[in-house]
């Protein structure tokens, strides 16, 4: 838990820019609403850590619980200390998963999204401490333990996804910017179309077998790929690269003329590579910031299920 | 000849704009470069791709370099046309439809109609920079995994349980409500593992006792003997006292989630692992018996609360009056608790390494294995169990000193009857009348008579009362062998109660007591590392038989000496501590074998070993 980064306020270069002023005083009034709605508060230090402190308390109070409260030996989920862990942890585990519901409708105020997603995050860390003592450390091959791994796996992924917002929009924004100032996803779609039309007219004189190279780039969709090739961002079967380096190699072996226009091509496939480059390493970003989700989601609603046949079976072989 | 080609370009607002070309002569060429006559932008396509020959009205289409194209979708070299009929011809990204026109000419109208490059279609900006296609959806697989857990946990499961409901016995191999299993059986109840209906009888009905009872109806004892089963548990429920404000609570949850209070399983934890079941914790017993005295004022047991620093003083039973129908009596132990067994016996005397014993002891080697001094073991012998002692016997452990040996008949000693008072008069009695007194030699017909008859007479007189009166010596020998200095008065209480082939005299049945702690558990067997003087301290010091010489709770050789209770505090300071829950000694559910944590471990291993090679469990 304490690994978790961000307790402390931090400043976006979002922020930097939108809190000029001007020095007009009518627009106090406005500077000091401004200021409130543009003072960048992450969810991780959302009202002074308000969640941070009472997810530490609910650990704190659990584990002073577990090592002091004198209980009959038995299994420990099965006493009337293990039933109350497990009913916090059920509860939780509910509404954590309410975010999902609740992210879908935003509101202002002390109950914002971002309140909730403070008091998501911190609860959802919690439930590590609080979940484990409900097991008593007692695990095996059954479905008690399988709601308790479920759980985990939730838990680490969204930790994962913790660490990807706090990371990664960072360099999500510094990739995004040129000599030219800021890209924006579709600038990038637009740019890559004109280089295409730049390539497919450069590379009119060339031969069959040269054309059908600088083709095979231009036929290649950009977005195509596995999930892998996105979150490494390594595509080897670049067809930009490879058409350069065909180009290249051919042109190698021939004779320097002025004015050749592989020349041309080859230059415009170099610049081509170059925005591909910073494509992928944009989806690979982008990638990483949604991956999580895909672990988080689907095995939230595992854990559901897991977690009522967990409680289903309890009273059931009562 | 003549060939008309229309160029069809898209303006940006979707309209077409057309321009048309004439083409003189026979052949017109298809390609990339520049020069040809259809000039096709496309790098696909090759700068000459292809040429089109009209020929006696008839138009032929065919590839320069062996670069296929497309006739109506069909790859080919080249192909005749059929004007009349039209085609399409795809080079690339171009398709051009070739139809007659007015006057039969040829009509070649060109579009493209694939973009230049893939970017350059449309992208969906929603989805393309997303990772949507790539992953199976979130709510897909969240539906799937969710399905498959319900399946595989809840549906299995319960579909198990129905199938084999109200079945007798539940066939082995894996069944699905096992993967509700929370932990292994004990070892007890390891057969039972494929069966969780075995116990878990009625669905959402908390585990019964007749479940248990199934089995259990021989062993099960009652913790309160000579209670009707209603009162022994009211009792039960009075000797814990109303339980606080939480335990109500607790009591009512339990309740009202169908858990009765009182059951079996509430002490005899299953699902704990696959080894021996675990004792029950020692909280388990002083819930009732710390401070039972004020909650059961009637009750006559004294309050516990833990071996080391709140046990009763030992009550062992001591024989109060010996005899054929003993008495025993439970008695406080102390200093001066005494036991009338009925014999006496010299402990320290017989122990010691000075003295007539020692030197006797001595004298004899080869019985004594050279020792200086007799031993406990000389006399006291473990059962076969190890853990009580044989009762001593006169024969084995006495007589090779004591002896009662009345005559040597030919080398063959006859020795007096041990255990029958009235064999031993009428074996004495016998020896003395079995022959005459010696005849005086005055009364010899060899002897010289001397002058005179009186003497003679006198003499014959005499003899003729000794052997009037023999027997008379009879009773004196059996009248000393019972009195003080007699063999039977050594080690025996007299009385004069008996018959009168005894004269009166009568031997008190001596009482071995072999076992001082009904109501607790005590084995020999865990103790052998130690010295039997270890604990029995008074066995070197006295020589009062009527000493009791079982330890005490403290004190010398006592057992808190090592043993501390189940929570590690004792009174004194104790070296190498013991922990010792009531369960070491004490069993709930009562018999005459060892109490569960003394019980041999039930090990799959040790299950077929003799007895007495078992480890006793001591945690």
């Amino acid at each position: 838990m304490a690994s978790v980064p961000g307790l402390e306020p931090t400043e976006t270069a979002a922020t930097a820019e939108d809190t000029t002023t001007t020095d007009t005083p009518r627009s106090s009034r406005r500077r000091t609403r401004r200021n409130k709605v543009t003072s960048h508060d992450s969810f991780l230090s959302y009202a002074n850590g308000r969640w941070w402190k009472i997810a530490g308390l609910l650990c704190l109070a659990s584990l002073l619980a577990y090592i002091f409260v004198p209980l009959p030996a038995q299994h420990f989920g099965g006493t009337w200390l293990g039933y109350t862990l497990g009913t916090i942890g059920a509860g939780l585990i509910v509404w954590l998963t309410l975010l999902g519901v609740r992210k879908r409708a935003m509101t202002p105020g002390t109950w914002s999204l971002k309140a909730w997603t403070s008091a998501h995050v911190y609860l959802g860390l919690s439930l590590i401490v609080v979940a484990t003592l409900h097991t008593g450390f007692d695990l095996g091959w059954n479905v008690h333990t399988l709601a308790w791994a479920l759980m985990m796996i939730v838990i680490v992924s969204g930790m994962f996804g913790i660490w990807f917002y706090w990371t990664l929009p960072q360099a999500l924004s510094e990739n995004r910017y040129d000599e030219d100032g800021a890209v924006t996803e579709k600038q990038m779609i637009e740019q890559l179309r004109s280089l295409d039309r730049q390539i497919h007219d450069a590379a009119q004189p060339l031969s069959a077998e040269d054309a059908a190279v600088v083709e095979k780039s231009l036929e290649q969709d950009p977005f195509d790929g596995s999930i892998w090739n996105r979150v490494t961002a390594r595509y080897p079967n670049c067809a930009t690269r490879r058409a350069a380096g065909t180009l290249r190699e051919a042109r190698a072996f021939r004779p320097r003329v002025a004015d050749d226009p592989l020349d041309r091509v080859d230059a415009l496939l170099t610049r081509k590579e170059a925005m591909l480059a910073r494509l992928r390493r944009h989806l690979r970003l982008k990638s990483l910031l949604q991956l999580w989700l895909y672990v988080h989601v689907p095995v939230t609603f595992a854990l559901l299920a897991a977690l009522s046949a967990h409680i289903v079976s309890v009273f059931f072989y009562w | 000849m003549t060939f008309l080609i229309r160029q069809i370009a898209l303006k940006a607002s979707g309209e077409e704009i057309v321009r048309a070309t004439t083409v003189e002569g026979d052949t017109i060429t298809i390609g990339r470069d520049a020069s040809c006559d259809i000039h096709l932008p496309d790098l696909a396509v090759d700068p000459r791709h292809a040429r089109a020959v009209m020929k006696d009205g008839e138009l032929f289409v065919e590839s320069i370099a062996d670069q296929p194209f497309e006739v109506n979708g069909r790859s080919v070299n080249r192909r005749a046309i059929d004007l009349s009929r039209g085609a399409e011809l795809t080079f690339g990204g171009h398709r051009i439809n070739v139809e007659r026109g007015e006057g039969g000419v040829p009509v070649f109208t060109v579009r493209r109609v694939e973009a230049i490059s893939d970017v350059s279609e449309e992208k969906d900006l929603g989805s393309v920079y997303t990772l949507k296609g790539l992953m199976p959806g979130k709510r897909m697989s969240a539906w799937g995994f969710a399905i498959l857990v319900l399946l595989a946990c809840l549906a299995w499961p319960i579909g198990a349980y129905v199938t084999h409901k109200g079945e007798k016995e539940r066939g082995s191999g894996y069944h699905g409500d096992e993967i509700w299993s929370s932990g292994d059986l004990t070892l007890a109840h390891e057969k039972l593992k494929d069966d969780c209906q075995a116990c878990h009888v009625d669905a959402f009905v908390a585990v019964r006792d007749n479940a248990c009872m199934t089995c259990h109806e021989d062993d099960a004892h009652a913790h309160i003997a000579g209670l009707a089963a209603n009162d022994a548990t009211a009792r039960l429920v009075a000797a814990r006292g109303e339980p606080g404000p939480f335990g109500q609570f607790q009591r009512a949850v339990a309740e009202g989630f169908n858990r009765p209070a009182g059951r079996c399983v509430e002490c005899h934890i299953e699902h704990t692992g696959a080894g021996a079941m675990e004792a029950t914790p020692q909280k388990f017993c002083t819930d009732c018996h710390d401070g039972m005295s004020k909650r059961l004022p009637d009750t006559k047991l004294p309050d516990a609360s833990d071996f080391g620093t709140g046990h009763p003083e030992f009550h062992p039973a001591l024989v109060v009056e010996p005899g054929n129908k003993p008495v025993f009596q439970r008695v406080a132990l102390t200093k001066n608790t005494r036991e009338d067994s009925g014999l006496k016996f010299t402990h320290a005397e017989h122990m010691s390494k000075a003295g007539g014993v020692a030197q006797m002891v001595r004298r004899r080697p080869g019985e004594y294995d050279g020792r200086d001094a007799m031993q406990c073991a000389d006399c006291h012998t473990l059962d076969s169990t190890k853990v009580r002692f044989e009762p001593v016997k006169m024969e084995e452990s006495c007589q090779s000193c004591h002896a009662l040996g009345l005559e040597m008949v030919d080398g063959t000693t006859r020795t007096l009857r041990h255990g029958k008072p009235e064999l031993v008069a009428a074996d004495l009695r016998a020896f003395y009348r079995s022959g005459n007194p010696p005849r005086p030699a005055s009364l010899s017909g060899m002897s010289r008579r001397s002058p005179g008859d009186g003497a003679s007479q006198r003499t014959a007189r005499d003899f003729a009362r000794a052997v009037q009166f023999f027997p008379a010596r009879a009773d004196g020998a059996v009248t000393r062998v019972f009195s003080k200095g007699g063999a039977c008065y050594d080690c025996h209480v007299v009385t004069r109660d008996g018959p009168a082939v005894t004269n009166g005299f009568d031997i008190v049945p001596a009482v071995q007591n072999d076992r001082y702690f009904e109501k607790g558990w005590f084995t020999h067997d865990a103790h052998s590392k130690y010295e039997c003087t270890d604990c029995h301290v008074e066995a070197t010091r006295s020589n009062d038989a009527g000493r009791v010489m079982i330890p005490g709770l403290g004190g010398e050789g006592g057992c808190r000496t090592c043993h501390v209770g189940g929570t590690g505090a004792s009174l004194a300071k104790v070296n190498h501590p013991v922990e010792s829950d009531c369960a070491m000694c004490h069993d709930y559910h009562a018999d005459d074998g060892p109490p569960w944590m003394a019980k041999p471990k039930r090990t799959v291993a040790g299950a077929d070993r003799p007895k007495s090679l078992r480890q006793v469990s001591l945690r």
